[in-house]
């Protein structure tokens, strides 16, 4: 509870916790505010925001419903960002964990392969993956993944480096414990806060690179998402420049509010460590 | 009946490229139910020589005979099983528990890990070895940092009698509680070993607490042992020059072993 309100104390922290509420009840509501597929024709094409109260955003060039399209893809872009982001961190935990407990060969191969994935940049290596596997949305969460991983593998190492040499360490030797079950039941535990430390930042950049894709074509072609909604909209630019800035916007506002409720965490949970 | 006999132990390590010997040409022997305690200034290889003897750190030379047989050609699987008779106490009794762990948990693992109990089992044996160590068994759902300093060392050490070892190291295991918690210790420690003969290699730079405890003692430094003997003769009567300065250093020296 304590947590909670040290946790709201900050201005940022409430505008990104209120933005991401509204993004969730949207996600969520999507398929009972809008029945029926959002990409389905519901009225005339090209219709203005605010004309016809109901279609509130209008239409795009086949009359698909904007605000429908919208909400739908809330679903889309929050789904992929938080799966993408949560494997991202699963991958980089573990192997920043192996590569700190085990030392030596394993760590140089880990860390070797780690640069080498750092070095690619990230977008590049998800468009590839995606060309050569083929758009769907598991490929997509895997193709943002692949590129995500190295940060939190490399902040894992550093933390199981100095955890590994402390007295529990030796005593969980000491009483017979095998390596791996030291390695993942003791040492990644206490390793973590670091690691979620960066979770906002790998969310808002999976939610970005997740447009990014969409908006290049290579989205799952089954869902709306907020970037092949840009994209769609990049052709009639000049006539109907509200297709492109609707969900232009949102996505802002979403990475925005993402970034600023996991700042929120991370300034909550600093002044704990720092009290206790 | 010897328990463990070190000899010739030797670690050396590279300081500012030079080589020098945290420990050089170590030998002693412990018999059962002893205690041998190991004396000297800080830097002087104490704690090097029990983690050398836990196989925490591995030594450049020297053996390590654990109840007649070779504890270095032990490993892996074999190194682990082994690793039930031979347990720890460290100095500092939050360091040496996972920090979320709670005392269920740190009494529930060795016994698990050695196959000493089935899992319905586990609590009674958690209750019994917690009774034992003069503890509360209510105390199993707490966390570890929730309990006091002294309550702390007890669990550690009922940690360690949780798979009947033959050979418990106490690395400066009581300096960091206050006097009257680690007289209360020291009886626990004592009374463990008359009834489940425990050898000790009992870890100390304070010859008042070595001379209640131990039978025997070795005075160290800089990686060398400068003298040995019967603890009490030694501490009387020391005949080298550091074992001189820790008799010196010591304010009370007028308590009698129990």
């Amino acid at each position: 509870m304590n947590r909670l309100r040290r946790f709201f104390r900050t201005p940022e922290a409430i505008a990104g916790a209120n933005t991401l509420a509204l993004l969730i009840v949207m996600a969520l509501a999507a398929p009972l505010l809008f029945p029926g597929d959002p990409q389905a024709i519901a009225g005339p094409a090209l219709l203005p925001p605010f004309q016809d109260w109901s279609l509130p955003l209008g239409t795009d060039r086949l009359g698909r419903d904007v605000l429908a399209e919208l909400f739908h893809g809330a679903r889309t872009s929050l789904a992929v960002g938080l799966a993408a982001a949560a494997a991202a961190l699963l991958i980089g935990a573990v192997v920043g964990t192996l590569a700190g407990f085990a030392g030596g060969l394993i760590d140089e191969a880990l860390m070797r392969i780690t640069d080498a994935f750092q070095t690619v940049p990230s977008f590049l290596l998800a468009l590839a993956f995606v060309s050569i596997v083929g758009p769907s949305l598991g490929v997509v969460v895997a193709a943002i993944a692949l590129g995500a991983w190295t940060g939190p593998a490399r902040v894992a190492r550093a933390e199981v480096l100095s955890i590994r040499e402390r007295d529990y360490v030796a005593g969980a030797r000491v009483i017979g414990m095998q390596p791996m079950e030291i390695a993942f039941r003791e040492v990644l535990p206490n390793a973590l806060p670091p690691v979620l430390a960066l979770s906002s930042v790998i969310v808002a950049a999976a939610i970005l690179t997740e447009a990014a894709l969409s908006f290049l074509g290579l989205g799952d072609p089954n869902r709306v998402t907020w970037g092949g909604m840009i994209a769609e909209g990049r052709a009639v630019l000049r006539t109907a420049p509200f297709l492109s800035i609707v969900p232009g916007i949102a996505l802002v506002l979403t990475v925005l509010g993402v970034y600023l409720a996991g700042e929120g965490v991370v300034e909550s949970s600093a002044v704990r460590r720092s009290l206790s | 009946m010897t328990v463990l006999a070190v000899s010739d132990l030797t670690k050396r390590y590279r300081r500012g490229g030079k080589p020098f010997a945290a420990v050089e040409a170590v030998s002693f022997e412990i018999g059962q139910a002893q205690t041998l305690a190991l004396a000297g200034p800080s830097g002087s290889g104490k704690s090097t020589i029990a983690r050398l003897v836990l196989r925490l750190l591995e030594p450049d030379a020297g053996r390590i005979e654990f109840e007649g047989a070779d504890f270095l050609a032990l490993s892996g699987a074999a190194l682990r099983a082994r690793r039930a008779k031979l347990q720890m106490v460290f100095q500092d009794p939050l360091a040496a528990f996972n920090p979320r762990a709670t005392v269920a948990r740190v009494l529930d693992d060795p016994l698990r890990i050695h196959g000493i109990a089935s899992h319905t089992e586990r609590p009674h044996r958690i209750a019994a070895l917690l009774e034992r160590v003069g503890l509360d068994a209510g105390l199993a759902q707490r966390a570890i940092h929730e309990i006091s300093g002294g309550q702390r060392q007890r669990v550690a050490i009922a940690r360690a009698i949780a798979t009947r070892p033959s050979l418990i190291v106490l690395d400066e295991a009581v300096s960091a509680l206050d006097v009257s918690v680690r007289g209360r210790i020291l009886e626990l420690l004592l009374d463990l070993q008359s009834q489940e003969r425990i050898a000790y290699l009992f870890i100390s730079h304070d010859l008042g607490v070595i001379r209640a405890v131990a039978h025997r003692v070795v005075i160290l430094d800089a990686g060398r042992i400068v003298e040995s003997g019967d603890a009490r003769a030694v501490i009387a009567d020391p005949q080298s020059a550091i074992g001189k300065a820790l008799v010196a250093a010591t304010p009370r020296l007028n308590r009698n072993r129990p």
